[in-house]
């Protein structure tokens, strides 16, 4: 006991400096030969640094509550204190959150007064959304329902058509989503009036938009498509024309662009002032160029003449999704068609051997 | 000392020679000129004037302890470093008590101050080991040992203090105090 008390006594001299010079060396050759007293050093100048820390620490508390005594801490606070009115607590709490809420509501206020607007010139809101499922009733309409002379009831299925054309030379047709959903087989028919079946090869339900394949070997390839794609919109007033299948022929639409969007402000759409009919459905919409710059997919029961197309933007997207080697001598995008110039009954002659009508069985 | 005395704010170089030189003067000067910014912080983030006072003295112990160092730097004004160490430390506090991610209102620019902190936090651990052990010492061994090491009392003092016949028996109290407490800081 006596001797380990020694030693630490030695090692706080030692830390503390007042050893002599020879007791010193002494003493560092004993620390270095013998890894307990090392560790023995080490550990009481830990302790002595954290016992200085620690009295330090303490004394600095021991001043500032004195200073902290003074102070007039009730008055010091009052300006920063929760303030007694609830809307100035909430407001200094919330200040940002606050700002971002109120710019928020400016921002939604000024959007529905612009939609408010805008609503004005086509009556209510609600009868908007008539609208919208007199829609839904005119696209069903607008295929052709066939064969409903024969009067067989339910007993066969009823058949419907609509109308394509071809986006690539190999067999790829486009036409709209509502006129092939639900089918379960699929032929399409040119001018001559053979069939070839076809299958879906892609679907885009919310542009309402479908392309199908020939899966027929007889199918003869086409030439080179007459007509191209408008990659920029149509513009307010444009003449334009659509060919489709009505009626067992194909029938030529005459009109012009009358609006930007479709129905209910649906910006994927334009309205075309142009007389379509059950069975032109999934017609290609054309400029006088020869671009195709949308696809007609229903009509407005209540209003002549007002026909919706899907604007050619999303032919675009639906072609890209297409795997480009899949599609021999697709049709051209953004180029000059090479039906530019000529009159529209050689537009017509040209284009028709590349517009089918797609029937549908189920 | 004058009301315009006190509330004006030291410079920051009267700050740093006052606490190498353990200024009272200096420390009063700056806890004075500081706090109200702290117990803004403090009052307008969920606190409350006990908090702002404890928050505020960590916060002046981490900046003694910078000062203090051998590699001390300061790269930023003052008030933005105490305003950093004390905006940091309440955080903590908050994580601790309330749930997390707490969204801080600041008033102040804040400053990337980890390394400080993390020291802060191994020092403060190592304060209550030595806060518990002497607490668990017992008297009169607690008392000698703050008198002597806190209130830098001389052995002739404690030696008076406690009625020890002479100086000598008092250094060999404490010494024995000394070896007691260092035992109990290693036990804990």
């Amino acid at each position: 006991m006596d001797q380990k008390n020694s030693i630490s006594a030695i090692i706080d001299d030692y830390l503390n400096g007042s050893l002599n010079p020879a007791e010193l060396a002494a003493f560092e050759e004993l620390r270095k030969n013998d890894p307990a007293i090392d560790h023995q050093v080490v550990a009481q100048k830990v302790f002595l640094e954290t016992l200085k820390y620690y009295a330090e620490h303490e004394r600095l508390m021991e001043q500032m509550n004195s200073i902290h005594d003074e102070l007039d801490v009730y008055t010091l606070s009052t300006p920063f204190k929760p303030h007694p009115s609830k809307i100035v607590r909430l407001w200094r709490n919330y200040k940002s959150a606050i700002t971002v809420a109120a710019s928020f509501l400016i921002l939604a206020t000024a959007v529905l007064f612009s939609i408010r607007s805008q609503s004005k010139q086509e009556g209510s809101l609600k009868l908007l959304d008539r609208k919208v499922s007199q829609l839904n009733q005119s696209q069903n309409h607008i295929i052709r329902v066939m064969n409903n002379d024969v009067k067989l009831a339910n007993s066969k299925p009823a058949q419907f058509g609509g109308t394509g054309f071809a986006i690539s030379s190999n067999g790829f047709i486009l036409t709209n989503y509502h006129v092939v959903k639900g089918a379960d087989s699929l032929y399409i028919q040119n001018t001559k009036g053979v069939a070839f079946k076809v299958e879906r090869y892609y679907t885009d339900p919310i542009n309402d938009i479908a392309i199908l394949k020939v899966i027929d070997p007889n199918f003869p390839n086409l030439k080179s498509l007459p007509y191209s794609i408008k990659k920029g919109g149509a513009a307010l007033g444009e003449a334009v024309y659509t060919l489709g299948y009505p009626k067992d022929d194909i029938v030529l639409g005459n009109g012009y662009v009358s609006s930007k969007s479709g129905i209910n402000g649906d910006s994927l759409a334009y309205q075309v002032a142009i007389p379509v009919n059950p069975g032109n459905s999934g017609g290609p919409l054309l400029d006088y160029k020869g671009n195709i710059v949308g696809v007609i997919n229903g009509k407005e029961d209540k209003v002549d003449g007002a026909a919706f197309a899907v604007k050619s933007k999303y032919i675009l997207e639906a072609i890209q999704a297409i795997p480009g080697d899949s599609l021999e001598k697709k049709v051209a995008v953004g180029k000059k068609s090479t039906l530019m110039g000529l009159k529209r009954q050689q537009q017509v002659e040209k284009i028709q051997d590349y517009i089918f009508m797609i029937k549908v069985y189920n | 000392m004058s009301v315009k005395e006190r509330s004006s704010i030291p410079t920051d170089r009267e700050v740093i020679l006052g606490i190498l030189n353990g200024s009272e003067i200096i420390l009063n000067k700056l806890y004075v000129g500081y706090f109200p910014m702290i117990l803004q912080f403090i009052l307008n983030n969920n606190g409350s004037e006990e908090d702002a006072k404890d928050v505020y003295q960590e916060g002046i112990i981490v900046l003694y302890d910078k000062v203090r160092s051998d590699d001390f730097e300061l790269s930023s004004k003052l008030k933005t470093y105490l305003y950093s160490i004390c905006r940091r430390i309440w955080l903590k506090k908050l994580n601790q008590t309330q749930k997390k991610n707490y969204y801080i209102a600041d008033f102040e620019e804040v400053l990337e101050i980890e390394n400080d902190i993390e020291l802060w936090e191994e020092k403060e651990k190592q304060f209550l080991q030595m806060k518990s052990a002497l607490k668990s010492l017992g008297e009169p061994c607690k008392t000698i040992i703050e008198d002597f090491y806190i209130h830098n009392l001389s052995m002739q003092d404690i030696c008076e203090k406690f009625g020890y016949t002479n100086s000598d028996n008092a250094k060999t109290q404490k010494y024995k105090c000394l070896q007691r407490l260092k035992k109990l800081f290693f036990k804990v």
